[in-house]
């Protein structure tokens, strides 16, 4: 299981991918993001975005999901949770059919000021669609068990 | 009631956007789908972890804003969408039978120079029902200018 010594600046993963369908979209929408061009395909056309777009909270799920996926089959992580995020950016509207993908950098990390059993590691997340274009990026923050707590 | 426009908000101002009661079945349905981490998916799992109990994702906390934003302003504005959120703090758990509220407040906004909308960034803060804040949300939105009158 990795642990926050075990995780690198600079280490990079790819996870998995994950195509969307209109049912999809129009399901988290509905539940999450109520907003026409996300749930309505006639009114989405006649938006701005011309065309049925997926919430960009439902990116950001399905990017979380292919990452515990991911990280689970590397045999997992001792990871307790995160403050947030930051610098999220919608960079490309997400259409029926896009196939997602996830990958991960780490840029830094850091002890606990608090806990000495803890760490905290940063990472910019990159989405990337079928054409290798980035639809959506944000620097995830994660807190780490340490194999050795600090002295 | 009429549409709210770009030109209709103004800095400091606070709009109350209503409140919603999250379920054990509903924390765990998301996770499901979106972070299959076991403290977000199963009870028992999550009675031995530091937080002692199912808490959401923090991801299904911000759909959850996300519905009660849209519902209780989105809607009733001329609405773009967002290029991002600059940061989201995921501050206390969410448990279930908690209820959430959410309030915006206008930090700034500033017109698009190329199209004829413009930028209201907002911090969205989440709270529940002993008052605490569990969530901030900050970041613009895009809404679109008033149309010209005809003459």
């Amino acid at each position: 299981m990795i642990h926050f010594e075990d995780i690198r600046v600079g280490d990079s993963r790819e996870y998995g991918s994950r195509t969307l369908t209109a049912a999809d979209i129009i399901r988290f929408g509905k539940k999450f993001d109520p907003q026409p061009f996300h749930v309505d395909e006639r009114a989405a056309a006649d938006s701005f975005y011309g065309g049925l777009i997926a919430s960009g909270w439902h990116t950001a799920a399905i990017a979380m999901r292919l990452m515990v996926d991911g990280m689970r089959q590397e045999g997992g992580a001792a990871n307790v949770g995160s403050p947030g995020f930051d610098d999220l950016k919608w960079l490309k509207p997400v259409r029926p059919g896009d196939t997602l993908r996830v990958r991960t950098r780490c840029i830094d990390k850091r002890d606990s000021r608090s806990n000495p059993a803890l760490g905290s590691c940063r990472f910019q997340v990159e989405v990337v669609n079928q054409r290798d274009e980035i639809v959506m990026s944000y620097v995830a923050i994660g807190i780490y068990l340490k194999r050795q707590p600090a002295a | 009631m009429s549409k709210l426009y770009y030109e209709d908000f103004a800095v400091g101002r606070i709009d109350e956007l209503g409140s919603v009661t999250v379920t054990a079945e509903e924390i765990v349905e998301f996770a499901r789908e979106f972070d299959p981490q076991p403290f977000h998916i199963d009870e028992k799992a999550a009675e031995g972890t530091r937080y002692g109990g199912l808490i959401a994702s923090g991801w299904h906390t911000c759909g959850i804003a996300m519905r009660l934003i849209a519902e209780g302003l989105l809607a009733r504005s001329a609405a773009l969408g967002a290029p991002g959120v600059e940061e989201c703090r995921w501050l206390v758990p969410v448990r279930p039978g908690d209820t959430l509220s959410v309030r915006g407040v206008v930090l700034d906004m500033w017109p698009s120079r190329s199209k004829p909308m413009g930028f209201v960034r907002r911090r969205y803060e989440v709270r529940n029902q002993k008052g605490d804040l569990v969530c901030t949300l900050t970041g613009p939105g895009m809404f679109a200018r008033r149309p010209a009158e005809a003459a």
